[in-house]
């Protein structure tokens, strides 16, 4: 059944001391496994009574966890600023191998349907292929370049895997988006979404934003970017909420959206699996959640979350949501009846 | 004074040379400098890189790495043992022993942009009824000639964000700034096409004859300092190529890279190697509210590299014992994370440093406490960095200037040199 | 901790018994101001053995009322005139014409904007209230009240207030610029500490002070209002203080306390008065708060002008003004009234003290009374060959360099051809171009630094007359209502020469600069209209175009 975006409702959210940057979610659980500011991973259920988040322990990570996926029941895998991806036994909570995976901060990590490849993206500009099981790279390609146009180095932010496996999507601080075939590495097709990065070339002569997130639809056809759209003062997160939809194999931007209700940064995109809207979410100051209608390019139903998401995750029936970020954790459930009498408020830019 | 090669005014009845009644000295009347004073701080120059906006101590020379205010980047050795730096800045940390002196414990208390940058500039709070000169107008009076052909204090400025201008103060406009904010040219230097040179120089030596009889009998300073500007002028004309890069080989354009910032270094360079005392290179905005990583990511990789080219071409040349290149700003950043995952304000513990003349390298003054919220060890203020910086300088911190009845020391009462960053 | 060892900061002569001269000594009340500043500076000038300049020429003379007077250098027709006239009464003519004049409201608006605004020039509302005020010639008094205590429901006098909303966010701003400005006394070092030297100025007059203001705060809304309760607690940083933590009384430089109504309030009305204040400085719609029972600000005013205690506010006033016409205070620097230094002519700064209070606080009638005297039109040639006498002795009158706004006009009036002006017998044509002027006189006012002591020209401006095209194209234009093209139609270079100094420097040119014009223009005969923009350059860059002498 899909899910009824109007009604959602935030149930449940709870404090945790570190900035959660990436979350996994154990199948048919509450079970939370989420990267952090702290450089750890940390297991949570967030169904317990008095949810309280255990660390991982070993040698771990050196920076901030900035990726984390479940390869199969007992296999987590999770990518930090520090360069490395660490295998974990999610049930000793200790890790059991350790890749020197990039020369940079790595920025995201995905992982194809069937839990067997795993791809990451650094700021060296590439994107690495894994075998989720072996720890073997498979393979490494690039199309973004190491500067801005700008001269300042540039970022690669976002990695996804297309719904059947067959394709990954990078995308970096320009706007600048490949498209590849998983298996055989090679370059099927580009997007460009500039209007994701503002370069300042006179006030603060610095930039700001970049491809954040990155999704395709369940048919495979559409592929979602998000970021921030163009700033006047980029000291700030000062610009709407911005996503764009592309048919990316026709080369074609579908919608544009600048989300007049939140100035923020979009941090994560996940599509309806029925293939009705775009749920997209993030922050600045505060948190948000949009749902956009994929038909028309306009948001059905948005809300405030407390905190800046960094990521999120549905569960299976796709009528929970369980979302991580500035030091908390908020769970949202599709059950509310929806009332026009209690509109969401606007946040507070 | 340039006489018109026409000659029109040879033999003319007031004759052509130029006298001024300004007394410059006036302001030192209660410590006149040794000589041995004066052949210390002979050809010194200061290279100031202002970090404006507000740098982050953490992601620079402070890093706090595996602590909750530490941010996501590592600490990396330096040459200097046993000092780490951000990873932002490898090629600093390959340069630190050699060169540079961090300074870690700066509490200057004024987390306000203009506030900060007021003490930042001056050494010193605001003070009513006082106008304060800042450290470029003080190094100009200091290291300056009075009759320079070649600007004392070049000022460059070209974000609009946080611009200031700089203020001479009660040094007065002799000591302001020549201020590059809208290009890399300085305004209005050079000739218009319509005036011959001629005939620009004939016009400036005839306004000189004509003024002199009004100056004759009428003593004032601001009279004495009317007629030398205008005799200033052509001197600063004539150093127009300084602020032309292009004059510079390809090679060494390549290294200081294409950034405004580097292109400025290599400015600034030139000038103190035509005797420039005092250049500033403001790099605006580091006011990161948002994305602090993101921010000095680019930022320090500007930093890193234009600061390293800028002391190793200044090493090459043999001016680096000579030089003394600063970086701070207003204040420095929260250790605290915002959920923007920005730094904001913050003024009580952040860090300089000191390259180059009079400077130990390597050494590292000050500490903060393990999350960086509070100075524990060492702290200073913006009167100790001025003191430290103008005592590296070979100039006596304690000199006073007389402004009115009152002595004023070049950098605040009670202010004192922080001994360990220099030789 | 900050003070400046040898400075006697506050031993204010002002409140020590024994009085420089007591009024019984004075001159009487009933004479023209003129007539007893001449008297008291000559008695000095006896006293020091020191003969005076001479008196200025009309030239010169009428040169520099203009400026001080009217903000402008006079037009060519309006020196030539005055020269002529033969008149014996034809300064006081001239001055009361001035005085009556819109260059006199314009000018007089500039100079207290520089005065009370500096760090914030040209706000338009600030100066719109100043204008306003001049032009109902408010007194002093008045003014003071208008932007200390103000009504915000006033449209005319509700822009006052900026001189407080622009220094609210700092209470030291606010205390500490008030003190300066209107009482002549700079409080800062004593907030460390009681000074070493003088030990009647004590750290409680600072916090004294500074309880006057630290209830003021601004609005969201830009209202400015004031806390009906909340103290000062200053502790003494001397080693051996034994009172630790005191509370500032409400007390004023001489030492009056005033006394505030206690008033019984629940934590629970504290409460509620605390959240309707934060309301109003965050929110756009909270309503205005109340005004409170008891104003420390109000207080401030009453107190500062009340009989018993209005020495500092009028005998600020009066050598703020002594020193804007003769480039330095009686007690100099005007911010330092206090017994180290003491002022030079301590009876005429009684006598005119007692004047200003006396006449209402009529900031005009000083003016008349300082440019009708000798002392103000003496020369500013010190031709003797010996070093000039002290300048406190007025011997000499000071170059003085123009203000950015003065130079403005004085350029703008210059590069017009002299045949473009208004003729003398229509004053209703001069004042729309006056407005004109002021207005057309913006852009160049934001080039020049504003003066202040130790003033000099920066290198900036020498290079913006020299290469900037703007001064190519509006200054030296050869158009026929300006005034290289007014020269230009002129027979011969004699007239050109006579007219340039006329139209630029208000006086008929010398021999010997006659000789130098001439050669130039011989020697530069090639192209006369680039020649004759030269010689307007050199004129126009000149120190007797940049200075008021």
């Amino acid at each position: 059944m899909a899910a009824d975006p109007v009604k959602l409702q935030k149930t449940k959210d709870i404090g945790i001391p570190s900035i959660a940057m990436c979350v996994a979610r154990t199948p048919n659980s509450g079970r939370l496994i989420f990267g952090s500011s702290d450089f750890k991973l940390h297991e949570i259920d967030v169904f317990a009574e008095n949810p309280q988040p255990t660390s991982f322990g070993g040698e771990g990570h050196q920076s901030y966890v900035t990726g984390v996926v479940l390869a199969g029941p007992n296999i987590a895998i999770s990518g930090s600023y520090d360069g490395q991806l660490i295998w974990w036994d999610v049930e000793k909570r200790e890790p059991t191998r350790k890749v020197k995976a990039h020369d940079l901060w790595i920025r995201r990590l995905g992982i194809s349907p069937d839990s067997k490849v795993i791809a990451s993206v650094a700021d060296d500009m590439q994107c690495k292929l894994w075998n989720a099981e072996t720890g073997e790279m498979l393979r490494q390609f690039s199309d973004h370049k190491p500067m801005t146009p700008h001269n300042f180095p540039s970022m690669l932010h976002a990695v996804a895997f297309s719904s059947n496996g067959k394709f990954i999507a990078t995308g970096d601080k320009v706007g600048h988006v490949a498209i590849w075939e998983a298996t055989s590495g090679s370059k099927v097709g580009t997007v460009e979404a500039p209007g994701l990065y503002t370069w300042d070339p006179r006030q603060r002569r610095h930039s700001i934003g970049g491809i954040r997130a990155l999704a395709f639809s369940p048919d495979n056809n559409l592929l979602a970017v998000g970021g921030i759209g163009q700033i006047g003062n980029i000291d700030h997160l000062d610009a709407p909420a911005r996503i764009e939809i592309f048919d990316w194999q026709k080369g074609e931007r579908k919608h544009e959206l600048n989300n007049d209700k939140f100035k923020a940064l979009v941090e994560d995109l996940v599509f309806d699996p029925s293939g009705q809207w775009l749920l997209s979410s993030g922050g600045a100051g505060d948190g948000f959640v949009t749902f956009t209608n994929l038909e028309t390019g306009k948001p059905i139903h948005q809300d405030k979350l407390p905190m800046h998401v960094h990521q999120l995750v549905l569960n299976e029936t796709n009528d929970m949501l369980f979302a991580v970020g500035h030091h908390k954790i908020a769970i949202c459930e599709f059950k509310a009846d929806p009332s026009p009498a209690a509109p969401a408020e606007p946040a507070k830019s | 004074m340039t006489l018109s090669r026409r000659g029109f005014l040879n033999g003319a009845a007031l004759g052509t040379a130029c006298t001024f009644a300004s007394d410059m000295t006036r302001l030192d009347l209660l410590r006149q400098s040794s000589w041995a004073d004066e052949v210390k701080k002979q050809g010194k120059r200061v290279i100031l890189l202002w970090l404006a906006g507000g740098a982050s101590q953490l992601e620079t020379f402070d890093p706090k790495p595996g602590r909750p205010t530490g941010g996501p980047y590592r600490a990396i050795p330096t040459s200097a043992t046993g000092v780490h730096i951000s990873e932002l800045l490898p090629k600093m940390a390959a340069r630190i022993q050699q060169t540079t002196a961090i300074v870690r414990s700066l509490n200057t208390k004024n987390a306000d942009h203009g506030g900060g940058a007021t003490i930042m500039e001056t050494g010193r709070i605001k003070d009513p009824g006082i106008e304060y000169p800042d450290l470029g107008a003080i190094c100009a009076k200091e290291l300056g000639r009075l009759d320079s052909a070649v600007p004392d204090y070049v000022s460059m400025y070209t974000s609009t964000e946080g611009r200031r201008k700089g203020t001479s103060g009660f040094l007065g406009s002799r000591y302001a700034p020549m201020f590059l904010s809208e290009s890399m040219q300085p305004e209005n230097i050079r000739r218009l096409e319509s005036v011959s040179d001629l005939d620009h120089q004939d016009r400036l030596a005839l306004r000189d004859l004509l003024a002199k009889k009004f100056t004759q009998n009428r003593h004032s300073d601001s009279l004495g300092s009317h007629t030398q500007a205008y005799q200033r002028v052509r001197g600063l004309m004539a150093s127009e190529k300084l602020f032309d890069i292009e004059q510079e080989s390809a090679e060494m354009r390549a290294k200081y890279g294409p950034t405004q910032f580097g292109q400025q270094c290599l400015i600034a360079r030139r000038l103190v190697e035509a005797g420039v005392p005092f250049v500033k290179v403001a790099r605006a905005w580091w006011d990161s509210h948002g994305e602090n990583f993101e921010t000095h990511r680019e930022l320090c990789a500007d930093l890193d590299h234009s600061m390293s080219v800028l002391l190793d071409d200044l090493k090459d040349r043999g001016l680096l014992e000579h030089t003394l290149v600063l970086t701070f700003g207003e204040f420095g950043r929260t250790p605290g994370i915002n959920a923007s995952l920005g730094r904001d304000h913050f003024a009580a513990a952040w860090s300089a440093t000191l390259s180059g003349c009079g400077v130990r390298g390597g050494a590292c003054y000050g500490k903060t406490d393990e999350d960086g919220h509070k100075v524990a060890d060492g702290e200073v203020g913006a009167g100790d960095l001025f003191a430290t910086i103008l005592s590296a300088l070979g100039v006596d911190p304690r000199k006073e200037y007389m402004v009115g009845a009152r002595p004023i020391p070049l950098s605040d009462f009670g202010a004192k040199p922080i001994k360990d960053v220099l030789i | 901790m900050r003070w400046f060892p040898r400075i006697h900061l506050a031993a204010l002569w002002l409140l020590s018994t024994v009085v420089s001269a007591s009024s019984a000594e004075l001159p009487s009340a009933d004479l023209p101001i003129e007539q007893v500043i001449d008297q008291l500076a000559q008695q000095r000038l006896e006293a020091e053995k020191v003969t005076a300049a001479p008196q200025a020429d009309d030239a010169n003379l009428v040169r520099r009322l203009m400026l001080d007077v009217a903000g402008r250098i006079p037009t060519s027709d309006e020196a030539k005139q005055y020269v002529a006239n033969p008149s014996a009464a034809k300064r006081a003519e001239l001055v009361d014409r001035l005085l009556a004049s819109p260059d006199f409201i314009w000018h007089q608006r500039n100079e207290l904007d520089r005065m009370l605004l500096p760090n914030k020039p040209n706000d338009g509302e600030f100066r719109k209230y100043l204008l306003w005020a001049v032009k109902e010639n408010r007194s002093w008094e008045a003014m003071f009240r208008d932007m200390l205590v103000g009504d915000e429901a006033d449209e005319n006098r509700k822009p006052a207030l900026t001189f407080i909303k622009s220094r609210a966010r700092e209470l030291d701003d606010m205390l500490n610029d008030t003190a300066i400005l209107f009482f002549g006394v700079n409080v800062t070092c004593a907030k460390c500490h009681d000074h070493p030297l003088t030990p009647e100025w004590k750290q409680h007059h600072y916090f004294g002070m500074a309880s006057f203001f630290s209830r003021t705060y601004v609005t969201k809304k830009n209202l400015l209002a004031e806390r009906p309760f909340g103290e000062v607690k200053f502790k003494s940083k001397r080693k051996d203080d034994t009172k630790g933590e005191q509370t500032a009384k409400f007390e004023f430089l001489t030492g009056a306390v005033i006394d505030e109504p206690a008033v019984e309030r629940s934590a629970d009305d504290i409460k509620k008065i605390e959240e309707t204040i934060k309301a109003a400085m965050q929110k756009d719609d909270a309503p205005p708060p109340e005004k409170p029972a008891f104003s420390p600000r109000e207080k401030l005013v009453e107190v500062a002008l009340r009989a018993e205690d209005n020495r500092f506010f009028a005998r600020n006033i009066v050598n703020r003004i002594w020193d804007r016409f003769f480039g330095r205070g009686l007690v100099h620097p005007v911010d330092q009234l206090h017994a180290a230094n003491a002022p030079s002519h301590p009876e005429l700064l009684e006598w005119l003290t007692r004047d200003m209070v006396a006449h209402g606080y009529d900031l005009k009638r000083l003016i008349r009374g300082i440019v009708l005297s000798q002392a103000y039109s003496r020369s500013s040639e010190w031709a003797t060959g010996a070093l000039p006498p002290d300048p406190a002795l007025f011997a000499v009158a000071k170059v003085k360099p123009l203000t950015p706004r003065q130079y403005a006009l004085a350029l703008l009036i210059a590069r017009q051809s002299p045949d473009q002006w208004p003729s003398l017998d229509k004053p209703e044509e001069w004042v729309v171009r006056r407005e004109q002027l002021e207005n057309g006189s913006n852009g160049y006012a934001s080039f020049f630094e504003m003066p202040g002591e130790n003033f000099q020209v920066a290198v900036d401006e020498a290079l913006l007359f020299s290469n900037s095209k703007r001064i190519e194209d509006e200054l030296l234009r050869d158009l026929k209502t300006e005034i290289v093209g007014y020269l230009k139609s002129l027979p011969d270079n004699a007239a050109v020469i006579e007219a340039a100094y006329q139209t630029i420097c208000s006086r008929p040119p010398r021999d010997e600069e006659r000789a130098a014009i001439d050669g130039y223009f011989q020697s530069h005969s090639a192209d006369r209209v680039a020649a004759i923009r030269q010689v307007v350059w050199a004129l126009l860059t000149g120190p007797e175009m940049r200075f008021s002498y």
